[in-house]
């Protein structure tokens, strides 16, 4: 009788405690960076940053943790501790992304709070590299997402060209695979043209969207929309540099055929 | 003596069983169920970004609503009976509640298994409307948001006209309110043009999208701009409606930089 019950007992605790070992080699990357790539709430739809579905898109072996924040530079990140936590607990095989820039370029004395002069801006992708190598994990370097920015004759600008230079710079030094977002968002604004390239961004009209009731005109903030294109980017550059990560993007079964009628 | 404490007791646990329940139940909290197809569904992961317009439609409303999402792909409003999906709005609807109902995609199929005739499809939504008013419950009818076809002259086709004409039917003789979706989202493509509307529904190149590996080219259904654009001409068609809901979408203080 008294076997009976402790029998399934037994079990349970057995499947209870396997339940805590971790999965073998499983992957955490850590993305670190500013409003482009950040987490949103609803109350703030349709905004995303790109990190928001760049994480749909991974096998169950990876976990997304975006910890990039709104309005934050590589020395305001570190100042608020926002990285020490992240390289206590990188492991062997994690990924740091770290895609910075578009506030440490910002200029005093507006944006003094933020702005990092390029030499600091090197120090500190330095010190996020070094940290994560220290743990055996693997640093990935991404230029900072352009912003939407054409002159009169409808070419795309290139609006973060001393920081970005600097990424490369540091890429090529420390042998870290530069994912080179700048440019490629770039020269898919200008695929699209100054007026369709509208529809990656927050671009709104009063009204339209009862989260932004003034609406809302910005040429550096992605709808969700645009943060998905930028993802993309993001993946398939992992896949063409043969960066192991891209061994965990789905492949997925949808069939391209144009299913004449609706499901 | 001990009576009259007694009596404070209980006045004291009435009271303060009366302001724990007020938490509980928020004054005034109401469900929009959400009855339909693949175009309004919540999607799996593995099938983004297809986006059906429920998805973003949920950001709209402050926090006395909660959308229930209850479309499903590939159903009409015969398999939606059938599947019992309409009796888990009915069984759980209460006064105030809404339920926005839009159908024809796979209805108006008559090779589909889902096919519902045209008498069945009017007698499928008067039934809908009926059992939502039993439980004073608020019905409003969506024509079916329109599929992306172009005529050679750029002028956008019509896909569900027949559907859609009955939808208007019921809702005139019903006297429910209606949000023409089908004309209005016929609008939007057309402005968008034959090209730029591609951007609206899920148009993917080889290789673009991990899910897609061979691409899409889908004229059905929405990536999550066009879904979010459809949600918006909805919730515009709600305020100018004057519905009651429209006093529930959020009021937002919210701008960042």
């Amino acid at each position: 009788m008294k076997t009976k019950f402790y029998k399934p007992a037994l079990v349970f605790f057995a499947i209870l405690l396997l339940s805590f070992v971790p999965p073998v080699e499983h992957i955490k990357v850590y993305l670190i960076g500013d409003s482009t790539m950040c987490l949103y709430t609803a109350k703030q739809f349709p905004i995303n940053g790109w990190g928001m579905p760049f994480a749909n898109y991974f096998d169950k072996d990876v976990t997304i943790d975006n910890r990039a924040r709104g309005g934050r530079s590589t020395r305001t990140f570190l100042a608020e501790n926002r990285w020490q936590p992240i390289a206590d607990s990188l492991k062997a095989g994690d990924y740091v992304l770290m895609q910075f820039g578009h506030n440490d370029e910002g200029p005093p004395p507006q944006y003094a709070d933020r702005y990092t002069p390029v030499p600091d801006y090197k120090v500190n992708l330095i010190k996020f590299i070094t940290e994560t190598r220290a743990k055996n994990a693997i640093p990935i370097l991404i230029t900072p997402v352009s912003r939407r920015n054409f002159d009169k004759d409808g070419n795309a600008k290139e609006t973060h060209i001393p920081y970005t230079k600097a990424v490369f710079e540091i890429g090529e030094e420390y042998k870290v695979p530069v994912i080179d977002l700048d440019k490629i968002s770039r020269e898919y604004y200008q695929q699209l043209g100054p007026v369709r390239s509208k529809l990656l961004f927050m671009e709104l009209d009063s009204a339209e969207h009862p989260n932004y009731p003034l609406g809302r005109h910005d040429n550096t903030h992605f709808n969700e929309y645009g943060a998905r294109k930028m993802a993309q980017i993001v993946l398939a550059e992992l896949k063409a540099q043969h960066i192991p990560l891209a061994d965990h993007i789905v492949v997925g079964a949808n069939k391209a055929n144009v299913n004449p009628q609706a499901k | 003596m001990k009576n009259q404490f007694c009596q404070l007791g209980i006045y004291a646990f009435c009271f303060f069983a009366f302001i724990n329940i007020s938490f509980f139940i928020q004054p005034g909290h109401i469900t929009i169920y959400l009855a339909g197809d693949s175009t309004m569904s919540d999607k799996e992961v593995k099938a983004y970004p297809e986006t059906g317009w429920g998805m973003p439609f949920h950001a709209f409303f402050d926090s006395t609503v909660t959308v229930k999402n209850i479309a499903k792909n590939g159903r009409s409003t015969k398999s939606f009976i059938a599947e019992g999906l309409w009796s888990s709005i009915s069984n759980n609807l209460h006064n105030g509640d809404y339920v926005l109902i839009q159908f024809g995609h796979n209805d108006e199929v008559p090779t589909k298994t889902n096919y519902t005739p045209p008498a069945d499809f009017k007698a499928n939504l008067v039934k809908f409307i009926t059992e939502t008013r039993a439980k004073m419950g608020n019905p409003v009818l969506l024509t079916p948001v329109a599929r992306r076809k172009f005529g050679k002259d750029g002028t956008v086709q019509g896909t569900h006209d027949a559907y859609s004409a009955i939808v208007r039917a019921v809702a005139q003789e019903q006297n429910v309110p209606l949000i023409d979706l089908d004309k209005e989202s016929q609008a939007l493509v057309q402005k968008f043009g034959p090209d730029d509307s591609k951007m609206l529904y899920n148009y993917l190149v080889p290789g673009e999208n991990p899910n897609y590996p061979d691409g899409k080219q889908d004229d059905t259904h929405f990536s999550e701009l066009g879904a979010r654009k459809m949600a918006e001409i909805i919730l515009a068609d709600i305020k100018a409606l004057k519905l009651d809901l429209a006093n529930r979408i959020v009021i937002s203080h919210f701008g960042i930089k």
